[in-house]
């Protein structure tokens, strides 16, 4: 995915058009359809077209019916404004703040475009299609699932179905060549102002950890003594994919750091993601750097990052079992296809068609990796290390899976959010690229985000009580990956992140030729590094920001009020508890300290910490030349736990990965279908705990 | 199956409720007793066995054989391991290994059961001591091959409820308005005369003669006419039942039947054609014309319309089953589960039966068109078909007490074969009778629970329990063919109802999230897309499968409900001393009248 030596980008310079001008006048922002109502469009978005009294078709389970309204294609996306109902003033209700509604799509997320006429054949639309007939039809299959159909008037003799069809296809395609210069950051960034000051700081903050303040709060949250935030990649000259900030060892000195940098890939080094209070660490860290010819002082200092203090490291590597970005990417492509309602599989052929697109078996592969490495950092005092190639796929979602499992924390929306900037935002997974919202190359598209989240959704089916959140809110927050307003899915880096937001005043943007590449070190000390602190925040809001998107009725379904806040949120195995028996199996092993490689389930005794014999590194795999006889009583400790068992150690979740208990994430993936799941009791659930809130109120009074 | 007392096995193994249940259940532990024992339950023996457990591996402990059960516990005690098996669910025992078999645990018993699992002991090989056992159990757990009663005749249980009160019919046929200037209710059958496989009481036509109905008797298989199984309260359409017509190869025809479909049809005053629902695939249909049976042809019926549901008969649905199983006992197919499953057709197969219900009951909802349904004898599908498009119309059936009655109605009193179906006590294990034709209807009926949250007042342990005592011969319900056989055998005198044991403790089986209001047709989804396998009744002996129980959203629920009411109870008084200090002072109520108004409607 790095590969690739070219430095080069093309410099584009905005095309000359509305895309340019952008928004001069209020005026402008909310132009009027014929029945005097305006558009609400954000900052930086005008109509490009619109078509009035279109009717958008739902399904429901009691068959199909219409919504009446106004279709607009916008520079931005495809909106639909619903008519007000006669005498009805709250109609629609679309708050000005809204940047997103179930009758929207931006226009990067829409993946298919077919026009329909009951005369032609239904035809797919792309940017060199000429439309040879009036469409009476227009279904927008977009890239999270949903499906928009859209049937105009007067059968397909409506004159405007053919211009804003053909907006939308231009539109469409201009915005993947020229996505990320449309929007007006400071008027978004105001927009956020407001909001914040109104409400909201009621609830615990995300932390982003863009400021060394969140990573010291979080390591004091963790209790994590011996361990220190250091500033050594403050202008991320160290490594520019890593964060500003890294938790290390106390004892090790900035100076001894820099030493490992050199040998791990993209100088990914080692560091803490999380503190078992029993005493364990998960760290991650980039594979070995296979050039590296390490110094005796690097060994000391790679050694003292990767076992953190501890007497027993644990290597566990993390691609052993799981899927390749390549692979998640197919399988991702397959489940859509097959979930979509136009789909060609027969209905008896249902299960057997889903078994081929893999995605359970990947789902169900991170489920089981995740577990196991709860168990064994939860089992005895010992650092465990997932080590990824170029940890920043993988190794984001086993580091914040692991996390969910162990840390109740983690498992409310705040900590989850934290979660999720400090293993995927920050810590470089490569966003953009991955979910290739710009369209700009298709090629290192893989959802790997996404499936974190199904991940995510199994454990909340397997423990209902032990989420903050809903499913609603995975689902929302699935959504928000294919929407481009927001900093947090923008970018393949923190330094990237911090860097194109500052450069957004100029025309220029940098449309990467070859994937996305990292800039040079000189150039992050000339312009990012002395930039970065005349900044305060993010231009761009992030996802975190659900009042930009989400009613506060829609916000109040992300809440689950079956969530047990009490089970587990202070309850934590502690240290005299946990087995800490190690201390004998090491006096066998090479002098104190042991080194284990856990792949495939087992754990594998090492005999050295390090790959590097002779100055070069085993390109085959270094653990493979090892004896890989297993340990068979850390083995079979680890087999013989019932994986399906729900009471757990405190706090911690061991969740089931058979066959029968991994399932499809119906309410996701199939929107489309015309069969309409239900809301489970979630609403049920609420209405009796905003009844009790409301009793309680009255007792009180 | 299993149970311990160590935190391992108690958290994760299903098994230990079926021991933990049973005290609840009714049962009376007899004090000094070793095993618990129902009144009226005897010991027969007990024995030093291995238990070879699929899952946790052998298991030395005694095991206890009485009249009604199979109970093992382990000799160690940490963890203690309790197997608790009424006999009724054995199908099968056979003898495993011979005087010689060498290799640990290779001599001794294999029993299979009917519930979705099988059952290992090991034997010490010396004397006749395995002779003994085997023919003990086989003895008792077959006891019509022994002519020995069922259990369900000994059992000296007492309930607070009733359950052979839950279903009389003619209460239940008054509260859907029948009769009325349509429909009339005929003693006809009193006797068992007319059709010796349903019910004595009926429902017809009223411009159909008790005349009219012995002719069309003989045009019918087994005598068994079309008569009315649910009307709706609205247009007057009605759900029909019967066996096929008699046509045979020669394509007889039979006046007085196609003039008494024709009444039928005329009752709600209904213009367009009679529907008729023949369960199965066209081509079985067909076949059936060899044995005399056959369909309604479009000649002899030009006013009805038929159409084929293409559900699979009995034979097929026993070994969908048998595949399932294989599937998911004593391991779960691990790499290629879904396509295992499919591979099963059971999905398929509940689908299809869903998929005829919901033509049924929308014909009659929103087609407002009267239906006959029929398979060929109209006691397996056509139950089915007729019991779930009734669960799908009327809400009532969707009532614990409602639930009841549709099976004690479409079920037990319409004669489905519960008897060969089951193989109660019959010693036949490869009985081509035998068929999961009632547990595939449970698992329709738990589909749409899962589609339909809050729309049944019934939990799945409620589901469950009716499967475990399909096999338990604890209760009479059950027990026999049909109602003729069953007032033979005295069984309502001599014998207890499980909805006694139901009704007795509700609170366990009830849905928390049932909501009454919702009181429309529902039509579940029924498409493999949104059917799901019933893992907590399929692999629910498998200890790494099960999913947390009891479901904690359930629980917190029920919290919830309990502080409502605390709260309400102290509001209450609050309001009480209130009005008692501020006597009438017109405008002093400081909370929102919504609220107010929202409070009061629960006193």
């Amino acid at each position: 995915m790095l590969s690739g030596s070219k430095t080069s980008f093309k410099i584009q310079q905005h095309p000359p058009g509305p895309a340019l001008r952008g928004p001069k006048s209020s005026d402008m922002n909310s132009k009027r359809n014929r029945n005097g109502q305006a558009f609400p469009c954000i900052p930086g978005e005008h109509v490009l077209e619109e078509a009035a009294r279109v009717r958008k078709i739902v399904r429901s389970r009691d068959g199909e019916g219409s919504i009446l309204g106004t279709l607009y294609c916008t520079n931005l996306r495809v909106a639909f404004v619903p008519e007000p109902a006669p005498g009805d003033t709250v109609g629609a209700p679309r708050c000005s703040t809204c940047l997103h509604s179930e009758h929207d799509v931006a226009l990067p997320c829409i993946g298919r475009l077919v026009a329909v006429n009951s005369f032609t054949k239904a035809k797919v639309l792309t940017a060199n299609s000429t439309l040879k007939f009036i469409p009476e039809e227009l279904v927008l299959y977009c890239r999270d699932f949903r499906v928009l159909r859209f049937r105009f008037r007067d059968s397909g003799l409506e004159p405007r179905a053919c211009q804003v069809t053909l907006a939308i296809v231009q539109a469409q395609e201009s915005s993947n060549a020229s996505a990320g210069t449309w929007y007006d950051s400071g008027a978004i960034r105001n927009l956020e102002n407001a909001w914040l000051s109104t409400e909201e700081s009621l609830s615990p903050p995300t932390l982003l950890f863009e400021r060394p303040c969140d990573w010291e709060k979080e390591l004091r949250r963790l209790g994590a003594a011996g361990w220190r935030v250091s500033p050594v990649n403050e202008r991320f000259d160290m490594a520019t994919s890593l964060p500003k900030y890294l938790w290390v060892p106390s004892r090790l000195l900035d100076n001894e750091l820099k030493r490992a940098f050199g040998h791990f890939n993209a100088r990914r080094i080692p560091r803490l993601c999380w503190h078992h209070p029993g005493g364990s660490d998960l760290l991650r860290a980039a594979g070995f750097h296979a050039d590296s010819d390490p110094e005796k002082e690097d060994v000391r200092s790679v050694e003292a990052l990767m076992l953190a203090g501890h007497a027993q490291c644990v290597i566990v590597e993390t691609a052993a079992d799981l899927p390749s970005p390549a692979e998640i990417q197919l399988s991702y492509l397959k489940l859509r296809a097959l979930c979509l309602p136009d789909s060609s599989v027969a209905d008896e052929k249902w299960l057997s068609a889903l078994e081929g697109t893999r995605w359970l078996e990947h789902v169900r592969a991170c489920v089981r990796k995740a577990s196991e490495v709860a168990a064994l950092l939860a089992e005895r005092s010992r650092s465990i290390v997932l080590q990824e190639s170029d940890d920043r796929d993988l190794n984001c979602l086993l580091a914040s899976l692991v996390q969910v499992l162990s840390d109740p924390h983690a498992r409310t929306q705040s900590g989850f959010q934290s979660l999720l900037q400090k293993e995927w935002v920050v810590a470089g997974h490569p966003f953009l690229q991955r979910l290739n919202l710009l369209r700009d190359n298709d090629r290192e598209e893989s959802p790997v985000f996404l499936l974190f989240l199904d991940c995510v959704w199994q454990l909340l089916q397997q423990f209902p009580a032990s989420f903050e959140f809903t499913e609603t809110y995975l689902v929302a927050l699935h959504d928000s990956s294919y929407i481009p307003f927001f900093s947090t899915f923008l970018f393949n880096c923190q330094w990237e992140r911090d860097r194109r937001n500052q450069h957004r005043a100029s025309n220029q943007i940098y449309a990467p030729v070859n994937g996305w590449r990292e800039l040079p070190p000189l150039e992050i000390l000339q312009k990012g590094g002395r930039l970065a602190k005349e900044r305060g925040g993010p231009y761009l809001p992030t996802i975190w920001d659900w009042a930009l998107r989400y009613t506060t009725q829609q916000r109040a379904q992300f809440r689950n009020p079956a969530y047990a806040r009490g089970s587990g949120s202070t309850t934590v195995p502690n240290g005299k508890s946990a087995p800490l028996g190690g201390d004998k199996l090491e006096g066998a092993l090479s002098g104190n300290r042991a080194v284990y490689l856990f792949a495939k389930g087992a754990l594998s005794p090492q005999t050295h910490l390090f790959p590097w014999k002779n100055g070069s590194l085993s390109k085959k795999g270094w653990w493979r030349a090892q004896s890989s006889e297993s340990l068979s009583e850390q083995d079979r400790s680890l087999r013989s736990k019932p994986s399906g068992c729900p009471q757990q150690p405190e706090g911690l979740l061991l969740p089931a990965s058979a066959g029968p208990l991994i399932r499809l994430w119906r309410r996701c993936y199939l929107r489309g279908s015309q069969e309409v799941q239900r809301g489970l009791f979630a609403s049920t659930l609420a209405e009796l705990a905003e009844e009790l809130d409301r009793l309680r109120k009255q007792l009180g009074d | 199956m299993a149970s311990s007392s160590s935190p391992k096995y108690n958290s994760n193994s299903l098994e230990s409720s079926s021991i933990k249940r049973t005290p609840k259940d009714g049962t009376k532990w007899e004090q000094n007793e070793e095993i618990p024992h129902l009144p009226g339950e005897t010991s027969v023996t007990d024995k030093e066995v291995i238990y070879v457990c699929p899952f946790n591996g052998a298991v030395k402990g005694r095991l206890y054989v009485t009249n009604y059960r199979l109970y093992l516990r382990s000799v160690e005690l940490d963890p203690v391991v309790i197997l608790d098996v009424p006999l009724g669910v054995i199908a099968r025992i056979e003898k495993m290994g011979g005087a010689s078999s060498r290799g640990e645990n290779s001599y001794g018993l294999d029993i299979t059961c009917k519930d979705m699992r099988n059952l290992r002991f090991a034997l010490k090989q010396e004397g006749h001591s395995r002779r003994d056992i085997f023919e003990i159990l086989t003895k008792h757990a077959f006891p019509q091959s022994h002519n020995l009663p069922f259990f369900a005749f000994v059992n000296e249980e007492k309930f607070a409820e009733n359950g052979w009160m839950v279903y009389n019919p003619m209460p239940e046929y008054r509260r859907q308005g029948l009769p009325n200037e349509q429909w009339r209710v005929t003693f006809i059958n009193e006797h068992y005369g007319l059709c010796d496989t349903y019910p004595s009481l009926l429902v017809v036509p009223y411009n159909a003669t008790d005349d009219d109905l012995k002719k069309v008797a003989a045009f019918r298989s087994r005598n068994r006419i079309p008569v009315l199984s649910w009307i709706h309260p609205e247009n007057q359409a009605v759900v029909m039942r019967s066996s096929q017509p008699l046509v045979g190869m020669s394509g007889k025809r039979n006046k007085d039947d196609e003039r008494y479909l024709d009444i039928i049809r005329d009752a709600n005053g209904q213009i367009s054609k009679l529907t008729i629902y023949d369960a199965r695939p066209s081509v079985n249909a067909v076949a059936n014309k060899a044995t005399g049976g056959g369909y309604e042809g479009d000649d002899a019926y030009p006013n009805a319309e038929l159409f084929f549901l293409d559900i699979h008969n009995i034979h097929v649905m026993r070994e969908s089953l048998k595949k399932l199983k294989d599937i998911v006992y004593p391991n779960v197919e691990e790499s290629h589960w879904l396509s295992s499953l499919e591979s099963t057709h059971w999905l398929e197969h509940i689908k299809l039966v869903l998929t005829g219900a919901i033509q049924v009951a929308d014909k009659v909802s929103s087609g407002k068109s009267s239906v006959l349904v029929h398979c060929s004898d109209g006691w397996d599908r056509t139950a089915q078909l007729t019991s779930l498009a009734m669960l799908m119309l009327d809400s009532y059936y969707r009532t614990i007490v409602g639930f009841e009655v549709l099976v004690q109605k479409e079920w037990i009193s319409f004669g489905h074969k519960f008897a060969s179906r089951i193989g109660h006590g019959d010693k036949n294990h490869a009985d081509a009778d035998r068929s999961p034709i009632f547990l595939q209807f449970v698992d329709c009926v738990w589909q749409m629970s899962k589609q339909f949250p809050t729309a049944f007042e019934f939990n799945e342990q409620f589901l469950i329990t009716i499967l475990d005592h399909l096999y338990s011969c604890r209760f009479g319900t059950f027990l026999y063919n049909c109602e003729s056989v069953r007032e033979k055998e005295k069984v309502t005198e001599r014998t207890l109802s499980l909805w006694s044991l139901i009704n007795s403790e509700k609170a366990k089986y009830t849905n928390p999230f049932y909501n009454k209001e919702l009181n429309r047709a529902l039509y579940p989804v029924a498409s493999m897309r949104h059917l799901e396998l019933w893992v907590n009744y399929y692999i629910r002996w498998n200890p790494r499968i099960r999913q947390q129980q009891p479901n904690p959203v359930e629980q917190r629920y029920m919290e919830l409900l309990a502080l409502r009411d605390d709260y309400m109870r102290r509001l209450e008084e609050l309001q009480i001393t209130n009005n008692s200090k501020i006597s009438n002072s017109s405008t002093s109520s400081a909370s929102p009248s919504q609220m107010m108004s929202h409070v009061q409607t629960h006193f």
